[in-house]
């Protein structure tokens, strides 16, 4: 047998013309849209989205990460970063991707559940691009729900009673339907957790707006006495987590992509200051200590990328790829925001004006070390891994 | 009705090309290749004749190195049925690529070819011209227009001063201009047929062509840059240095 070393270290010939394809049409199709916009848009106004998703659902690129029996594009996890990347260069590409032009995507929890679940809520949210939320985290916290989750949901005859309340939902407002994790077993266990999802149509769910940094503002969901069909229960009851786990492990290497994305068009908009500007006689670009802050990102973005591939490429492997995925995280996230920094850095006063997006995806990206699991949380399922130590349990004689 | 298609690989638009410190061509190092975009036009051209049922197969011809074969596929993505790349490491004048063309025109008899007005990196605005010349078919170059006609072939070609409409009997021979027609972005679903679609593999030898270059390039330079101009404060003022300068 003989060693081919080519083609082992770059992406497949199809996937590359994807590529060539999302970015072609984020700098024609995406740019005019996104040019007209104001500085913290969050949404395209729907006579300038419609055409856009009627060339994305021509491309074939409809929900990216739905599978395709349900209407979705049924992209693997590779070409969802593939195509998060360039999706994510435009102002509101941080949270909307390509100003929402490929749709949304349910919560992909979903597609674990049954037929007839998929059938009422699944593809009618993938065909009409629904608002759909996921809620997890309550005031309580986020990053450790077998110990936060209160909420409660108590069975009655053939239903389910939720009580409680969700913090730092995105798109709770005006969502179709959501996935609700609540407790159905005892304080502290994390057996005691099932999967609801929750609609429109039933009483009692309240939204209230949490303003942030972000121009996505995040909502409190509250439940009171909501009536939830035990037929809407997702996965088996106490074993709420184990319908999302896998799915979960396989949403971090998009959101690292598309930080990634994002940080890779600041840097090219300081590059391109950086040979134009001229300070003491000569360009920005022939002074070193700009020189290293945009040869630094470079490098330290292509190590992120390519960690983020790496993830991408060993979950769609089938193989277990949690741990790739939180160095992924870490790494894509915390190089965007030191690269933002540097690129700001680089356009002084200029870089934090509304004329340039870089102050917006500044404070974006800041956001980006929290969700989707804080770094910290990331570093910690690293290190057990490494150590071969969970947490400690208490003695049982203590 | 066969369409044949001349696709060529050339720096990409938007990239700023670089002159090489020997100034024997321009710097095609680690620099991102695309499809011609006056190609891009033709290969959609044909695809909507195809799609209109008035032809039906479209093959995509490129000649050049064998990245070339990339230029082909993203044809085949597009919705071209099959490619053939004429591989060819020696830089190609474009007397050789119509040659070459007229060999394939002759093998494979399509109703029509089209080829993009000029390739953004030599600007020669040549090969259509020239094939249609070693061919003996009729030629509408500049199209903005294209219709058939039964077996006429209906241009609309865009000239000093404005259009001007053609009709050659076909087969023809073809070149688009800008105003043709929007390319379209190749689906996800035709990027993974690409794949299985074949790309035919020749040399110019097997056409019998001698490629060799009848031009010698002597050197490659930069445009000069332009000077910096200055701002004025008044219509007083501007008047005032136009004066100075000699030009009112």
């Amino acid at each position: 047998m003989s060693l081919n070393p080519l083609g082992a270290w770059e992406l497949p010939e199809e996937l590359r013309m994807l590529q060539e394809n999302v970015a072609r049409f984020m700098k024609t199709d995406v740019k005019r849209v996104d040019d007209q916009l104001p500085h913290d848009a969050i949404s395209a106004p729907k006579h300038l989205l419609e055409p856009l998703q009627a060339k994305a659902k021509e491309m074939g690129l409809w929900s990216l990460k739905s599978p395709q029996e349900y209407g979705g594009a049924g992209l693997s996890t590779l070409a969802v970063c593939v195509v998060t990347e360039e999706a994510a260069k435009c102002r509101m590409g941080a949270y909307v991707p390509a100003c929402g032009a490929f749709g949304a995507d349910p919560p992909v929890v979903i597609f674990n559940g049954t037929r007839d679940q998929i059938e009422r809520y699944a593809i009618p949210a993938i065909k009409h691009a629904h608002r759909t939320f996921f809620a997890v985290s309550e005031p309580s916290g986020g990053s450790d729900p077998a110990r936060a989750i209160r909420t409660r949901a108590e069975k009655r005859g053939d239903r389910y009673i939720l009580n409680g309340s969700k913090f730092w939902i995105s798109h709770a407002e005006g969502a179709e339907w959501g996935i609700v994790f609540a407790r159905t077993g005892a304080l502290g266990d994390r057996g005691g957790i099932s999967c609801f999802i929750v609609d429109k149509t039933m009483k009692g769910i309240t939204t209230k707006v949490i303003p942030v940094i972000r121009a996505l503002a995040p909502y409190e969901v509250t439940f009171t006495d909501v009536e939830v069909p035990a037929e809407n229960m997702l996965g088996e009851e106490g074993k709420g987590f184990s319908v999302a786990n896998a799915l979960l492990v396989a949403q971090r290497m998009p959101y690292a992509a598309g930080t990634i994305g994002i940080a890779q068009a600041a840097l090219e908009i300081a590059i391109d200051w950086a040979k134009n500007r001229e300070t003491f006689g000569s360009r920005l670009a022939d002074k070193q200590a700009i020189q290293w802050m945009i040869a630094d990102s470079e490098m330290e973005l292509r190590a992120a990328r390519l960690l983020t591939y790496a993830a991408a490429w060993k979950a769609d492997l089938g193989h277990d790829a949690k741990i790739d995925a939180s160095i992924a995280k870490v790494m894509a996230t915390e190089t965007a925001g030191r690269v933002l920094d540097r690129c700001i850095q680089i356009l002084g006063g200029m870089g934090v004006t509304h004329e340039m997006p870089l102050e917006r995806w500044y404070r974006e990206l800041r956001i980006k070390r929290i969700g989707e699991g804080p770094s910290e949380v990331h570093r910690m399922v690293v290190a057990r891994h490494l150590l071969g130590a969970g947490p400690r349990k208490p003695k049982a004689d203590a | 009705m066969k369409i044949l298609v001349a696709v060529k690989r050339v720096v990409d638009k938007d990239i700023k090309i670089r002159v090489k410190p020997d100034q024997s061509g321009v710097d095609l190092a680690n620099v991102k290749m695309s499809m011609n975009p006056f190609d891009e036009i033709a290969v959609e051209e044909a695809l909507r004749l195809r799609e209109k049922g008035q032809a039906t197969e479209v093959i995509a011809v490129s000649i050049g190195p064998a990245q070339a074969a990339e230029t082909i596929r993203t044809a085949l993505a597009m919705g071209a049925d099959r490619g053939i790349l004429v591989k060819s490491d020696t830089a190609l004048e474009p007397l050789a690529v119509a040659k070459i063309l007229k060999a394939i025109v002759d093998q494979e008899q399509p109703g029509l070819v089209i080829l993009g007005k000029q390739a953004i990196d030599d600007d020669s605005n040549q090969t259509g011209q020239m094939l249609a010349a070693l061919t003996g078919w009729p030629q509408g170059t500049f199209a903005s227009k294209l219709t058939l006609e039964g077996s006429d072939v209906v241009v609309t070609r865009e000239v000093d001063g404005g259009l001007q409409t053609v009709k050659l009997r076909g087969p023809a021979i073809v070149t688009t201009d800008l105003r043709l027609n929007e390319p379209r972005y190749a689906s996800l679903p035709n990027i993974m047929k690409a794949k299985k679609k074949p790309i035919d593999e020749k040399t110019p030898d097997a056409y019998g062509v001698d490629v060799t270059p009848r031009l010698e390039v002597l050197k490659t330079i930069e445009p000069s840059s332009r000077q910096a101009g200055i701002k004025v404060g008044s219509v007083t003022e501007l008047v005032g240095k136009l004066k100075e300068a000699g030009v009112i």
